[in-house]
């Protein structure tokens, strides 16, 4: 039983409000958010990785990261619209209120990693689940070796968070490389797939984890770099978005194998993906 | 252990009926088809009927449920969140083994993992259970191939077994105690006691006849599925046939799938159901950007036949998930259910290793 | 009890089920095991009908439109509005159409509105054209317009031949039967362009080319012919025609077939032998929007009675109804052509007959349907009265906004009603009795399982109530007083009571005083078929250089009647959206070969361009169609919609109907 399960707000939902709504990418919006009740509040508390269920009232609930660092940054989620809930959300306004349970899953190991090198590899949204842990990391950057952000998307606009790495490369040593699929006015940075700027950034090895996140393909060519340049199948760290309408380990609609994503989830080694027995 | 005379068996349903709603195996007054239902008239519950069509999981784990609802002004920002106040307690009358083991499974599942169905656990924790041993096996089960019977272990209340014109009592709960006690039954003597294993032994030997071939198999194909040494014709096979109805999970008494959905209602009202789904569906693990992990129909009925032979049940409880009940054949469009999956291994492993 | 005895209320194959009833509501649904059709089986619509019969999206209120918007009314001041309103038009300029999904006792009232108190013979059913067919056919053979084999003779018949239909995703159950009879050892064979689901558990697929169909059953009666392997009986005292035929086939030359449908001969001619020899043998077909045409059922019918496998016990045609009661619908007359019980609408001795029946002078001028009337130029339509519709009509924006009435019954909310004047809230058909009949002719019995909200009434209620606004007065209690009406004026229901329907699972029409059980196999009935008439051409639509590729339009897996009530569910919404959301903006699908040499890839775009049109959609690059052909499902998107309509008169054949285009990459 992980420690914050248990404290988890597991079958009905917290109220929550909607403080501010902040515009990201296109069809992303990023919902601050505090609990109506503050005493849920305080006993709200997250591990990076982890992630919520969020009812939108009248149209469903939907499984969420929580991209805030469990230290020090107001609760948020970053959703894109795709479907009859999230569009339903990007309605919302601030002062809206919203239905929260959880928080559910194990999260990212970040005890474990200390003092090693860390590496960030993500493909377009899949930086929102990445951000608690880099935000934690680089909080905590003296117990880091070399820390990486590698990132990529389609076309400009579409990386997320722009914004923040601004900030976070305040950070002394944080490291970042930035792709896009194709040549385009007013970018002066690389060009290609994420996975073309591993061996460039000549990443780590040794002592080293790497946090890789973004839609299959992409996903699939990057551990396939990560391999070459010599990183062990555990020391590749990824989270997993499956259909998921429980978050609490019954529905079963995130089975994979033998495992389910909600509660043996979602973040997985690449060594325990390759032992899950289906695609992922 | 107590004595019931056949006769006396509405003293014990009547009993039930006055503390709990009741549920038994009945033959439908129209169609006279043998269903597991809830009854206002005690005397309709016959235990001599063959095992009801539906699982009676459905009493605990129901078809649709509205589990929650909801409130939302969006002029005032006023939200409330009500979860639906339950049923009365239920008395379920004449479960019979394999269908008690059903409920055990999902007992398992949905209260013994890292968190607790609080929806489940409200159904399931006022219930009062008495089992029916099966002295001869209907055409369709295999129990005994899958451990689950033909006679009750554990889980029940009471328990009885037709020694002709009298059921053996046996008790296996402080409730089913007091209800014996409040019934007066007389206690059996030894050599009567002794009958229940007699019976389970002569119903047992009757197996052999019938459940012989792919279902004595059982137990190999686990291992076969559990190690993964299965070779994909297999699952194509099995796949090509399957019409995606979803059946199979919805008959089986432990295959717990749900799906969720929230409907609005008007007015800032709206509702959460949750209802039994089926991994064999194809929009069951479909996800946004059409990335679809378990795209081909082969990829999804392989889901459910290893969660039945291998996963979720055995992994942690040394049992395969099947409580050999025959209710996936008799539903299934594509003429496939869980017997013929065996069968299937069985020749695909056989024709590999072919000194097993 | 919870669990209450009913029928599944989606397709024709009319599989029994036990409703889950508790606190007025539905709650769910299981299979009834012991019912003769679904046998304990469910298809995923049937496994989910609770989640319809539940949705929020009624139509629970009247409403009147009022300054461009609906407005609530109370009902009896919609009644008599639309009464009145209604009656303001000349006959001919009134039209009604009736609903596949509605009980017997519905669309014989709403014939009887039409016929008998608006004085117009202009009523039809949406999804009409393929049962049209099979009638047609069948009348004209001197059999019962109906199903010849039923359910049960499907799982003793030694051969089965499946005409294209995509049976285990349209009637599933039938579906089922199909392919457990080919597990028991029964010789099963597709004839279907597409390798469709039925065709992968076939025997045998015969993969024609679109289009040509007619060509493979009529080769395969002249195997018979010059093989002498027709039934003797056939030929001689008990059938007419057959000289006729004789003659028509041989204007089709053996040496051309292969060519013409793109088969092996030896393999068609394998086929004959085998339906020949068989004991008792069965072809199903849909009969519904993607039906067969005439002449492919005519063939189909002279086919099996050339080889002894009409009027025989256990043989016969069997059209599975897309629509639960598109069977008895027909049989009500919800026709323009015929009155209840198949008797011609215009046909002096029936006028008279039903005008004493129903206390009204007939008028004496067939009817018209409702496409006919939205797209007859200069327009003469003006007011029409659509119960329980899903979204055919839709297609006709123009013309219906340019209607002086429109009035729309049903019980589910639509994209029709936006169209309506009026709107009247009507039960779903588990709020009121009533009887279905399924493809094999049952006639079955269902029970109401729960009360309809305040306003709401049984469509036969509705149509009661109108009549009595125009002043004439029909004496029904209840629906089972209706039936007895439908008893009196269909001679093949004349035996039918809600008494007898109630003690079992159904009757067989016909069901009369001589077989008050009903008709299980209505093959032995004594008389004389004929030999439908087939034209003696034989030529198959062929690709040209321009336009290389044949395009079938059709139905798909995840597709039943135009999805729209299935929208209102959750589980079967899903699993039918799956084509939709992999390909949004249409598609159409190639083999792998053709793509290739296009240089097209899956879920890519291509532009498809027929002589008069072209669209721009989705490349589904799959085995299941030959090299050559192409195939677009035609519920997706306005895209194919749009370009469909275009070829609307190549296209209302149905599943043979075949356009010449043209696939670029773009
Ligand atoms: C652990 C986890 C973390 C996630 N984190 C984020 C996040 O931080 N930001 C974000 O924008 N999204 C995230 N998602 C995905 C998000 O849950 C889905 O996009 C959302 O459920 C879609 O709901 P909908 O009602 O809007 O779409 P629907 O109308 O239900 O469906 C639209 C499409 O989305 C698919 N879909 C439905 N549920 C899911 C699901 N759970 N995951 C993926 N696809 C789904 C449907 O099959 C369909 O193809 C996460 C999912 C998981 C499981
Ligand atoms: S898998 Fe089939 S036989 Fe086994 S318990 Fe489930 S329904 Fe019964
Ligand atoms: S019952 Fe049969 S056809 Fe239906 S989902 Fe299960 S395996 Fe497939
Ligand atoms: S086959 Fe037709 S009648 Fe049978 S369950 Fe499916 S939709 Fe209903």
């Amino acid at each position: 039983m992980s420690e914050t399960g248990s404290k988890a707000i597991v079958t009905v939902p917290a109220v929550a409000v909607i403080d501010e709504v902040r515009d990201e990418i296109e069809d992303v919006k990023t919902f601050y958010f505090s609990f109506e009740d503050p005493a849920v509040g305080a006993s709200f508390r997250v591990r990076s990785g982890q992630f919520i269920m969020c009812t939108v009232f009248g149209a469903g609930e939907f499984a969420v990261s929580l991209p805030f660092s469990p230290e020090s940054d107001r609760p948020h989620l970053s959703v894109r619209q795709v479907g009859k809930v999230t569009r339903a959300l990007h309605d919302l306004r601030p002062g809206d209120k919203i239905g929260v349970r959880g928080p559910f899953g194990n999260g990212f190991p970040f005890e474990e990693i200390k003092g090693k090198n860390v590496i960030y590899v993500a493909g377009g949204i899949g930086l929102i689940p990445l951000r608690s842990s880099i935000v934690h990391v680089l909080q905590h950057r003296k117990d880091f070796g070399r820390i990486l952000l590698i990132y990529g998307s389609k076309t400009a606009k579409e990386l997320m968070y722009r914004y923040m790495i601004d900030e976070w490369k305040k950070t002394e040593g944080f490291e970042t490389y930035f792709t896009i699929d194709n040549p385009e006015p007013g970018w002066d940075d690389r060009v290609g797939f994420v996975h073309t700027l591993i061996a460039p950034a000549s990443v780590p090895v040794k002592d080293t984890v790497a946090f890789v996140c973004g839609p299959p393909l992409m996903f699939n060519a990057v551990i396939g770099e990560l391999g070459k340049a010599g990183l062990k199948d555990e020391a590749i760290v990824s989270t997993l978005e499956r259909h998921m309408k429980c978050g609490i380990g019954k529905c079963q609609h995130c089975a994979i194998g033998r495992t389910l994503v909600c509660t043996d989830g979602p973040v997985y080694t690449y060594r325990q993906i390759k032992t899950l027995g289906e695609q992922i | 252990m107590h004595i019931l005379p056949k006769a006396d068996l509405r003293r014990l349903t009547g009993a039930l009926a006055e503390r709990y709603a009741l549920y038994g195996p009945v033959c439908h007054e129209v169609s006279g088809e043998v269903i597991f239902d809830l009854v206002d008239d005690p005397s309709r519950i016959d235990l001599d009927i063959p095992i009801p069509y539906n699982p009676p999981k459905g009493v605990v784990f129901p078809q649709a449920e509205r589990i929650m609802s909801f409130s939302y002004d969006r002029a005032s920002k006023a939200a409330a969140i009500e979860p639906e106040a339950l049923a009365a307690p239920k008395a379920l009358v004449g479960l019979r083994s394999c269908d008690l083991n059903g409920l055990l499974c999902l007992d398992r599942f949905m209260l013994g993992q890292e968190y607790v169905d609080e929806v489940f656990l409200e159904h399931r924790k006022k219930m009062f259970i008495v089992s029916n041993t099966c002295v001869h096996p209907f055409p369709q089960c295999f129990c005994v191939c899958t451990d689950s019977g033909p006679a009750a272990v554990e889980g029940f209340d009471l328990d009885l077994t037709d020694i002709g014109g009298e059921y053996l009592v046996l008790t296996g709960s402080a409730k089913g105690e007091e209800l014996v006690r409040g019934l007066g039954l007389a206690a059996a003597p030894a050599a009567k006691a002794a009958l229940r294993a007699k019976a389970v032994e002569a119903s047992v030997a009757l197996f052999d006849a019938q459940a012989k071939d792919n279902k004595a198999w059982i137990s190999r194909a686990v291992n076969r599925l559990t190690t993964g040494f299965i070779p994909h014709e297999v699952w194509e096979y099995i796949g090509d046939q399957c019409f995606e109805c979803g059946a199979c999970a919805f008959v089986c008494p432990s295959c717990s799938c749900f799906n969720i959905e929230d409907a609005a209602e008007g007015e800032g009202r709206s509702c959460r159901t949750r209802a039994w789904d089926s991994c064999s569906f194809e929009g069951y693990a479909r996800m946004a950007g059409d990335h679809n992990p378990r795209k081909a129909v082969e990829d999804r009925r392989n889901k459910r036949f290893f969660c039945k032979l291998s996963f979720s049940q055995s992994r942690k409880y040394l049992r395969p998930g099947c409580v050999g009940c025959g209710r996936c054949v008799r539903v299934c469009p594509g003429d496939i259910g869980l017997p013929n999956v065996v069968t299937a291994i069985r020749r695909e492993s056989t024709k590999q290793v072919p000194h097993e | 009890m919870i669990y209450k005895t009913g029928i599944c209320n989606f397709c024709g194959t009319g599989c029994g089920h036990l409703m889950k009833v508790g606190d007025g509501a539905v709650k769910g649904v299981f299979a009834s095991p012991d019912h003769p059709v679904g046998a304990g089986r469910l298809c995923v619509r049937g496994w989910h009908i609770h989640e319809l019969l539940t949705t929020s999206e009624r139509i629970t209120r009247a409403r009147v439109r009022k300054d461009g918007a609906l407005r609530d009314v109370p009902l009896d001041e919609a009644l008599a509005l639309a009464a009145d309103r209604l009656a303001a038009f000349p006959p001919e300029a009134v039209a009604f159409r009736a609903s596949p999904r509605a009980s017997n006792e519905d669309n014989y009232l709403l014939g009887k509105l039409a016929r008998a108190v608006f004085g117009t013979n202009n009523i039809d059913l949406a999804s009409d054209a393929g049962q049209g067919h099979t009638v047609g056919v069948l009348l004209e053979s001197g059999g019962l317009p109906a199903a010849l084999a039923s359910v049960a003779d499907l799982r003793e018949a030694g051969f089965i031949l499946a005409l294209g239909i995509d049976i285990t995703r349209q009637n599933p159950i039938l579906g089922s039967e199909l392919h457990k009879a080919a597990r028991r050892g029964a010789r099963l064979v597709t004839l279907s362009g597409r390798r469709t689901q039925i065709a992968k558990l076939s025997g045998t697929h015969l993969q024609n080319r679109p289009g040509s169909m007619r060509i493979v059953l009529a080769a395969m009666a002249k195997v018979l012919l010059e093989e002498g392997l027709v039934d003797r009986a056939s030929t001689g005292e008990r059938t007419v025609g057959f000289d006729g035929f004789a003659r028509a086939l041989d204007g089709l030359d053996m040496g051309r077939v292969a060519g013409l449908t793109g088969l092996d001969l030896e393999a068609v001619r394998e086929t004959a032998r085998a339906l020949a020899g068989s004991e008792a043998a069965v072809a199903v077909f849909a009969s519904g929007i993607s039906g067969l045409d005439r002449e492919t059922i005519a063939m189909a019918h002279n086919l099996f009675l050339l080889a002894g496998k009409a009027g025989r016990k256990g043989s016969g045609l069997l059209a599975a109804t897309g629509i639960c009661n598109i069977a008895g619908s027909w049989d009500m007359g919800a026709t323009p052509r015929f009155l209840p019980g198949y008797v011609k609408a215009g046909d002096a001795a029936a006028a008279d007959r039903f005008g004493k029946l129903w206390s009204a002078r007939l008028n004496g001028k067939p009817g018209r349907t409702v496409e006919e009337l939205l797209t007859s130029s200069p327009p003469t339509l003006k007011a029409l009265l659509v119960a329980e519709h899903d979204e055919g009509l839709v297609r006709h924006p123009e013309a219906l906004a340019a209607l002086d009435l429109v009035v729309y019954v049903g019980a589910y909310d639509n994209p029709f009603a936006r169209f309506a004047h009026i709107v009247l809230p009507a039960a779903t058909y588990a709020e009121a009795d009533g009887t279905y009949t399924n493809t094999e002719r049952r006639i079955q019995l269902n029970r109401k399982k729960v009360e309809p909200g305040p306003d709401i009434l049984p469509a036969w209620r509705i149509w009661t109530a109108l009549a009595a606004k125009r002043g004439v007065i029909w004496p029904y209690k209840t629906s089972s007083d209706v039936m007895k009406e439908i008893a009196a004026a269909v001679p093949a229901y004349s035996a039918v009571t809600y008494e007898e329907l109630e003690k079992g699972f159904g009757l067989q029409w016909p069901c009369d005083e001589r077989r008050p059980k009903g008709c299980p196999h209505p093959g032995e009935l004594p008389g004389r078929l004929s030999f439908a008439a087939v034209p003696d051409r034989f030529t198959a639509p062929a690709p040209t250089g321009d336009h290389p590729f044949l395009l079938t339009a059709g139905t798909d897996n995840t597709f039943w009647h135009t999805n729209v009530i299935m929208k209102k569910t959750h589980i079967p919404r899903r699993e039918y959206n799956a084509l939709l959301l992999l390909y949004p903006q249409g598609l159409v699908e190639i083999s792998a070969e053709d793509a290739a040499r296009i240089g097209a890839r899956d879920k890519r775009p291509v532009r498809v361009v027929s002589a008069s049109g072209s669209m721009r959609v989705a490349a589904k690059v799959s085995t299941d169609v030959r090299p050559g052909t192409a195939y677009v499902p035609y519920f997706i998107g306005d895209m194919i919609t749009g370009f469909l309509d275009a070829h609307g008169s190549l296209l209302e054949g149905g599943e043979e109907s075949v356009v010449p285009v043209r696939i670029e990459k773009v």
